[in-house]
C-alpha cells in the first residue's frame, strides 16, 4: 500500500530528458520537495551566472573603451533602438525574427518530412540501406555552407533558405530514425503478431512508438543545424530581411552593438526552440523514465 | 465438468532449421478447455512448438489444425504469454492489457468492461495507469497474463511464464492462472520444463524427449484440483514423469555427449 502510494507520487512529478535511470530513492516525498528547492536553485544560479558574466563584460568594455567592444549596456540600448525603430532600412525587428523564424520552420518541417519516413522505410528494410549507403552517407558530411553555390544557381526565395536549412536539418533526423528501428524488440512485434495485427499495424503501434523517443532526440540535433545554419543561408538571399541578414548590414557599416544583439537573438530563439522540444519530450515520454535503452 | 471430449486442437508436425532436425513427428491432440503442459529438457524446442502452434512460424512438415482449420492468427482467437517480458513500456497497465483487444478493433465500451473485470481478476486494480518501468516483475508477467486472457481466445499459449519469478512469487501466481482459468474456460498449452509444475496445473502432461524432440509420454493428471504437491498421489505421479524423463536421457546416453544428459535431468 505504501509502494503504491509512492508511486502514484511519483506519477505526476518526476521528469526525464535522457532516459538515464534516475535513483529509486527520489520516490520519498521529503526528497521529492528537496527536488523543488533544486530546481528554484538552479534558476537562481544560473540568473547569478548570467549577472556575473555580464558585469565582467561590463568591466572589459570600460576599459577597452573601444567601438568594437561595446558594453552590454550599449547592446541593450541598441536593442531598445531596433525594437523601437526598425533597422537602417526601416525593418522592424519583428520582421526578422519572423522571417528567420518562418525559414527555419520550413527547412526544418521539411528535414523532418522526409527524414522520419526515409529512416523508417531504410531501418525496416536494411537491405534498402545497405545497398545505398555510399550514396547517402557522404552527404551527411558535405557542410550545409558548401551548398551555397548550388544553392543559389537552383533555387530563389524561400526555397534557397529552406534547401540549406533542409540540408541541416535532414540527416540528424534521418541518422536517429534508422538507428532508433533498429531497437524494436522482436518480442514487441509478436506482442501483436500473436493477435494477427497486420504490418502497418506494428508500423504504427510498435515501431512508431519505439522510434519516437530517436525521433525526438534527432530533432533537436537538426534543429540545432538548421538554426545554425540560418545566418549561412541568409547570406545567400537578395531579400533585406532575416536576423542574418541584419546582422550582415550592420557589420558592413561596422556596428558591432547590433551585430551582437543580432547574435544573442539567434542564441535566445535557438535555446527556446530547444526548450520547447525538450517540455515535449518530456510530456511523450513519461513511460521512458526509468527505461534505459 | 464443462470440459467434454471436443478435440480442438490437431498438431501433426516435424520441422527443422536447414538440417537441423528440432521436431520429428510430434503429433497430439487439444481438448476444449484442456489445460495441457508441454515439458521437456531445456533447449528441446518447447518454444519454437509454441511458435508453431501460434502460426507464427509454419512448420517444415504437417501443420496444427485449430477446429480443423489451419492455424492463423489473423482468424483465429490465439493468445501467448511469452517467456520473457512483454509489457509495451510505452503504454500504461492499462493500455497494455487492452492490446489484444484492440488489434481485435473490439468496439471501446466492451473493451473497458473486460479490461476493468480482468484488472480485478489479477489483482492489478490501483495499478492502471502505472507504466511498466513502475510495476514489479511478477506484476509485469500479470499484465501479460490478463492480456492473454482478456481476448476470448480459443487458444492460450504459455511459454515458461514464470522461469524469472522467485519461488514464492510463481507458486502464487500457478494458483492464480489455475483460479482465472476455472473462472474463464480457456484452453491452455503451457509449456514447461519444471515437471511440478506440470503436474500442479495439467489436466495432461506432454513429455517430450531432447533434440529432434519427439513425444515420448503423454499422461492424464487424474487429480483432483487443488492439488497437494506433498500427497502421496501427487508425487507417484510426479516421479512417473520424472522417470519419464530421466529413461529418454539414459537412452541418450548412447547417442548424446556428457552435457546433454545433464541438462535433460
Amino acid at each position: 500500500m505504501q509502494l503504491r502510494q509512492a508511486m502514484k507520487e511519483e506519477d505526476g512529478e518526476r521528469g526525464v530528458t535522457t532516459g538515464v535511470t534516475p535513483p529509486a530513492a527520489e520516490q520519498d516525498p521529503a526528497v521529492r520537495g528537496s527536488k523543488v528547492w533544486s530546481k528554484v536553485r538552479a534558476v537562481a544560479f544560473n540568473l547569478l551566472s548570467l549577472i556575473v558574466v555580464l558585469l565582467i563584460w561590463e568591466v572589459m568594455a570600460e576599459r577597452a573603451n573601444s567601438p568594437y567592444f561595446p558594453a552590454p549596456l550599449h547592446i541593450l540600448a541598441a536593442f531598445v533602438q531596433l525594437l523601437q525603430q526598425g533597422d537602417i532600412l526601416g525593418n522592424s525587428l519583428w520582421t526578422h525574427i519572423n522571417a528567420s523564424v518562418y525559414r527555419l520552420l520550413v527547412g526544418f518541417g521539411l528535414g523532418v518530412a522526409l527524414g522520419v519516413p526515409l529512416g523508417l522505410l531504410m531501418g525496416l528494410y536494411k537491405n534498402l540501406y545497405v545497398s545505398m549507403r555510399a550514396v547517402i552517407e557522404p552527404f551527411r558530411f558535405i557542410p550545409p555552407i558548401a551548398w551555397i553555390p548550388l544553392a543559389i544557381i537552383f533555387f530563389s526565395g524561400i526555397g534557397r533558405y529552406a534547401f540549406l536549412i533542409f540540408l541541416g536539418a535532414f540527416f540528424p533526423v534521418f541518422t536517429a530514425t534508422l538507428v532508433g528501428v533498429g531497437r524494436v524488440e522482436p518480442i514487441h512485434r509478436k506482442v501483436f503478431q500473436v493477435y494477427g495485427a497486420g504490418k502497418f499495424y506494428i508500423l504504427r503501434r510498435v515501431v512508431f512508438p519505439t522510434v519516437l523517443p530517436d525521433i525526438l532526440g534527432g530533432m533537436r540535433v537538426g534543429l540545432g543545424t538548421a538554426w545554425m545554419t540560418i545566418v549561412a543561408a541568409e547570406l545567400t538571399g537578395g531579400e533585406p530581411i532575416g536576423l542574418g541578414r541584419m546582422m550582415v548590414n550592420y557589420s558592413e557599416l561596422l556596428r558591432i552593438p547590433e551585430v551582437v544583439v543580432a547574435m544573442i537573438l539567434i542564441g535566445a530563439i535557438g535555446f527556446i526552440l530547444n526548450e520547447a522540444l525538450l517540455l515535449a519530450e518530456k510530456i511523450l515520454f513519461r513511460w521512458r523514465w526509468q527505461v534505459s535503452l | 465438468m464443462d470440459r467434454g471430449n471436443q478435440i480442438m486442437v490437431q498438431v501433426r508436425e516435424s520441422h527443422h532449421y536447414g538440417t537441423f532436425q528440432v521436431h520429428d513427428r510430434i503429433e497430439f491432440d487439444v481438448r476444449v478447455n484442456e489445460f495441457l503442459c508441454v515439458c521437456g529438457p531445456s533447449g528441446c524446442g518447447k518454444t519454437t512448438l509454441l511458435d508453431i502452434l501460434s502460426g507464427l512460424m509454419r512448420p517444415t512438415q504437417g501443420q496444427v489444425l485449430i477446429h480443423g482449420d489451419p492455424v492463423n492468427p489473423k482468424k483465429q482467437n490465439i493468445s501467448f504469454v511469452f517467456q520473457e517480458p512483454s509489457t509495451l513500456p510505452w503504454l500504461t497497465v492499462w493500455e497494455n492489457i487492452a492490446v489484444g483487444l484492440r488489434v481485435k478493433k473490439r468496439p471501446s465500451a466492451e473493451v473497458r468492461r473486460v479490461v476493468d473485470d480482468i484488472i480485478d481478476v489479477v489483482g492489478l486494480r490501483g495499478f492502471e495507469k502505472h507504466y511498466p518501468h513502475q510495476i514489479s516483475g511478477g506484476m509485469k508477467q500479470r499484465v501479460a497474463i490478463a492480456r492473454a486472457f482478456a481476448t476470448d481466445a480459443d487458444l492460450v499459449l504459455m511459454d515458461e511464464p514464470f522461469v524469472s519469478l522467485d519461488q514464492p512469487t510463481r507458486e502464487r501466481m500457478q494458483r492464480e492462472v489455475l483460479d482465472i482459468w476455472s473462472r474463464r474456460k480457456r484452453t491452455i498449452v503451457f509449456v514447461t520444463h519444471n515437471l511440478e509444475e506440470a503436474v500442479f496445473l495439467g489436466d495432461r502432461v506432454v513429455i517430450l524427449s531432447a533434440k529432434p524432440a519427439r513425444i515420448r509420454a503423454d499422461i492424464d493428471i487424474d487429480l483432483s484440483r487443488p492439488r497437494d504437491p506433498l500427497s502421496p498421489e501427487f508425487m507417484a505421479l510426479r516421479s512417473r514423469c520424472a522417470a519419464l524423463l530421466s529413461e529418454l536421457s539414459t537412452q541418450k546416453d548412447t547417442t548424446r555427449s556428457e552435457t546433454g544428459t545433464r541438462r535433460a535431468h
